[in-house]
């Protein structure tokens, strides 16, 4: 067929209006496959997250023991994903009521404390506020909007601490409420229905772990043997530890009880499987068994049924030894009829000797210890449990002095924790009546003088101590966790000096002077550490590079792999990273290699012994190696002018100490640079 | 820049101007992206079309950007109403931005680059914004405060306190509603 135009009568302008018509209707197109294009694009990309959000709660809590340990770690990451400040928890009992179990996450913490002190402490019945709704109604409830939600029991405290949304949803186990988590934000966060069916989905996970708990405890409150290494169960050893102190003499003396936990256990656990784990629990078990039979002579450790103890009158005199499994890596020996006050302790040695070498799990040598804490009956003790109690916080205290430590139980130590507690208190106070102050230690350029910038000290102003130094608090509030918050003060406080500082010296100022921040690893290594540090550095209008982090190799201890993820982070959006306390520390040049720090600070402990031959190598070592490696060198700790000209003709670049400046108010501090 | 700003841009000035105003300026500009709203195209497209406007339109590209963000705000709430729809005032909804606003921007445009605004609430009532872009488009941003406020009928002051087109490291926006 032979092809032809078709001819139609089509003037010039009709033909223009046909060509704007088919451009609209090609513009329609191409906007309604955009718009379906769009849609398939957000639905794609929220279930795609949600899923890895699920993903990653359900692999915790298949791996938790502990329904506290697996909502810990969702609130974390629900923080993370959807963007919410606060996440605490509550476990419920027999349906009625809400009960807090001081299971929280604070991803922001600025005005918070007050919200969060009375959240986690304060009980809720069926029906009443957030936690009681989700209790008579057991699905995801959402307050858009605080100020206008009549059944919010904190709703006060909330519009105070500047909360505008919250949420809620129940763990659910065996269809019972067994636990709830909820959520809130300074920020108004939107509910959406898949939003309302992930959490509810996450909801049901966390319960497995509950289910799992419950059938746990069960087990081990029907049995009194412990089903893995077959030694007797706390309950056991509960029944036979109050019995036996009841029968102490009028001095109360002769009973004694060893806590054992084990160093190291949990990397085995981590590292190598479950199965080997329980393999090295048994093994460990049967080691300690040994240890105490040699110790107090013959089969001295009782066996779970023991049977007919107490027939035999000579028998019941023998010093005897109950070794029993109280938790996943918790021992206790319990010893009767003592009166070698020393045998205690031999028992102790015997036990570190025995843990002291390795274990080998099939092609594997692993090595653990023990942290043990003894504690003796005395007249000052009313029951069992006290004494146990006593051994516990002993053996807190050898966990806290390192591997394979044992502690005895002394009045003083009583004392220490007891004043430990006190401190723990007036730091909460310190934090709500806002007690800190900083001050600011210059840094100075070496070669001329010139002060380059500011490292800001917090300073506790005690209402009767007065000034407190760093020291007397720091490793308090690192315990408890109180760090956070003052670390987030001293962050803010410190931004917002050295903004005003640049504001009075005005823009025109070629280099403006940087203020350096100590942050703890706690802090450092919080999931949403970097959304919080960018929103401190707009909100202070601090300009990035003139803001450093401090940190210690104790971060990277702690996770290497986060730790270089969060530097590298730090120095994308301009933040300078610092490590501090350089040398001190064990193996400070793998990390140097590894992690991407700008500057490292030489520890004073070298430079205060900078007049020895091995310590001016030292200094100039490190100084050698900054320098290979591009990094920027303060020397900490310069007391006397001949340090000063000693590190300045070594090359050092900057310096911090008495000798240059004492850390000074601000106002005095920053008087200096005029 | 994301496609569907210049599709924004697009409307509005052709609303204003006329529907050959649109092809007039590309033309004048010497681009020729195909804009489709899920495309991207570089920044520097954007600006040759603002800066030729603003020549034609005899304003300056601040004048134009802010002229924009002010008319594209009505199109947006036709576009995304679920966006709108959770708010009562224009302080609650631009305070939804880095929360709400942007991470549904991100789910359509996994390669979007938004900036992140910081608010505080400043003692004497105002909501100060922080705002920090290598773009510097805070023009756009005072149109779009400005958009909003018109969206939920309320008046707005709006003082630029520092300005990165000054060399400042950032923006601070004090933005007012009287009531």
């Amino acid at each position: 067929m032979k092809s032809a135009p078709i001819d139609l009568p089509n003037p010039l302008h009709a033909r223009l209006d046909q060509l704007e018509r088919q451009l609209a209707r090609e513009r329609q197109a191409r906007q309604a496959a955009e718009a379906i294009a769009e849609a398939g694009l957000r639905a794609l990309y929220e279930s795609k997250r949600s899923l890895a959000l699920l993903q990653r709660i359900t692999d915790r809590a298949n791996d938790s023991d502990t329904l506290t340990d697996a909502i810990a770690f969702a609130q974390a990451e629900i923080c993370a994903e959807m963007g919410w400040d606060f996440a605490n928890a509550f476990l419920v009992f027999s349906m009625s009521e809400a009960v807090p179990c001081d299971c929280w996450h604070v991803a922001n913490p600025a005005h918070l404390m007050p919200f969060i002190q009375v959240s986690r402490t304060t009980t809720f019945p069926r029906g009443v506020g957030l936690p009681g709704r989700v209790l008579a109604n057991p699905q995801a409830h959402w307050i858009p909007d605080v100020r206008a939600d009549e059944n919010f029991a904190r709703r006060d405290i909330a519009i105070a601490c500047h909360i505008v949304a919250g949420c809620a949803f129940p763990v659910m186990a065996r269809g019972e409420v067994v636990a709830i988590c909820e959520f809130f934000s300074r920020k108004a966060v939107e509910a959406s229905e898949p939003l309302i069916e992930i959490l509810a989905q996450i909801g049901i996970q966390l319960g497995r772990v509950a289910e799992r708990e419950t059938a746990r405890e069960t087990l081990l409150r029907d049995a009194q043997q412990d089903p893995l290494t077959t030694l007797p169960n706390r309950v056991l050893l509960l029944d036979r530890a109050s019995s036996a102190f009841a029968r102490l003499g009028p001095d109360r003396c002769g009973l004694a009880v060893l806590v054992i936990d084990l160093d190291g256990f949990k990397a085995v656990n981590d590292k190598l499987g479950h199965d080997a784990g329980d393999w090295l629990l048994v093994a460990t078990a049967a080691r300690l068994r040994d240890a105490i039979d040699e110790t107090v002579g013959g089969e001295s450790v009782s066996r779970v049924l023991g049977g007919d103890r107490y027939a035999n009158p000579d028998r019941a005199r023998r010093t005897r030894a109950t070794l029993a499994r109280t938790g996943g890596d918790e021992f206790v020996v319990l010893l009767e009829n003592v009166t070698d006050e020393n045998l205690p302790h031999r028992v102790a040695d015997a036990l570190q000797a025995e843990l002291a070498l390795p274990f080998s799990i099939g092609r594997d040598e692993v090595s653990i210890g023990a942290s043990i804490g003894i504690a003796q009956s005395n007249l000052s003790y009313g029951d069992y449990d006290a004494v146990q109690r006593d051994a516990d916080l002993a053996m807190y205290e050898a966990k806290g002095a390192g591997r394979a430590k044992t502690v005895t139980f002394t009045e003083t130590m009583g004392t220490v924790v007891r004043q430990r507690m006190a401190l723990e208190r007036d730091l909460r106070g310190a934090i709500t009546e806002n007690q800190f102050v900083l001050h600011y230690q210059s840094i100075v350029d070496l070669q001329t003088g010139a002060i380059k910038g500011f490292e800001a000290l917090v300073r506790w102003q005690h209402p009767q101590r007065g000034l407190v130094p760093p020291g007397d608090f720091i490793p308090t509030a690192e315990g408890t966790g109180l760090i956070v918050f003052i670390g987030d003060w001293v962050l803010r406080e410190a931004c917002h000096a050295i903004a005003r500082l640049h504001a009075q010296m005005g823009s025109d100022c070629l280099d403006p002077p940087f203020v350096s921040v100590n942050i703890a690893p706690q802090q450092f290594l919080q999931p949403d550490f970097l959304r919080y540090l960018r929103s401190v550095v707009m909100e202070t209008g601090v300009p990035a590079h003139c803001l450093k982090l401090e940190v210690t190799e104790g971060v990277a201890v702690l996770d290497a792999d986060r730790t270089r993820r969060v530097l590298e982070k730090c120095r994308d959006i301009g933040v300078r990273v610092v490590l501090d306390d350089f040398g001190t520390g064990y193996s400070s040049l793998s990390y140097l290699h590894s992690l991407p720090f700008d500057m490292i600070k030489i520890d004073r402990a070298f430079v205060a012994v900078m007049d020895q031959p091995k310590s001016l190598k030292i200094v100039r070592t490190i100084l050698d190696l900054a320098n290979n490696l591009g990094l920027m060198v303060v020397a900490e700790g310069i007391e006397t002018p001949e340090q000063q000209s000693a590190l300045t003709a070594l090359g050092c670049e900057m310096g911090q100490g008495f000798w240059l400046s004492r850390p000074l108010e601000e106002a005095a501090a920053f008087a200096q640079l005029t | 820049m994301k496609g569907i700003i210049f599709n924004l841009l697009e409307e509005v000035i052709g609303a204003a101007h006329g529907p050959a105003a649109w092809a007039d300026l590309i033309d004048a500009a010497g681009v020729d992206g195909a804009y489709t709203s899920l495309g991207s195209y570089p920044d520097a497209e954007l600006l040759r079309i603002v800066e030729t406007s603003a020549a034609a339109l005899g304003m300056t590209p601040a004048q134009v950007l802010r002229w924009f963000g002010r008319s594209a705000m009505p199109l947006l709430a036709v576009r995304f109403p679920h966006l709108f729809a959770n708010h009562a005032t224009a302080r609650n909804f631009v305070g939804s931005v880095n929360a709400i606003i942007h991470p549904e921007v991100r789910k359509l445009y996994s390669d979007a680059i938004c900036p992140h605004f910081h608010f505080t609430n400043r003692s004497d009532g105002a909501l100060l914004i922080a705002y920090q872009s290598p773009r510097r488009l805070c023009p756009l941003v005072e149109g779009f405060v400005e958009g909003a406020s018109d969206h939920f009928g309320e008046a707005v002051t709006i003082e630029h306190l520092t300005c990165m087109l000054d060399a400042r490291p950032l923006c601070q926006i004090a933005v007012r509603w009287p009531t």
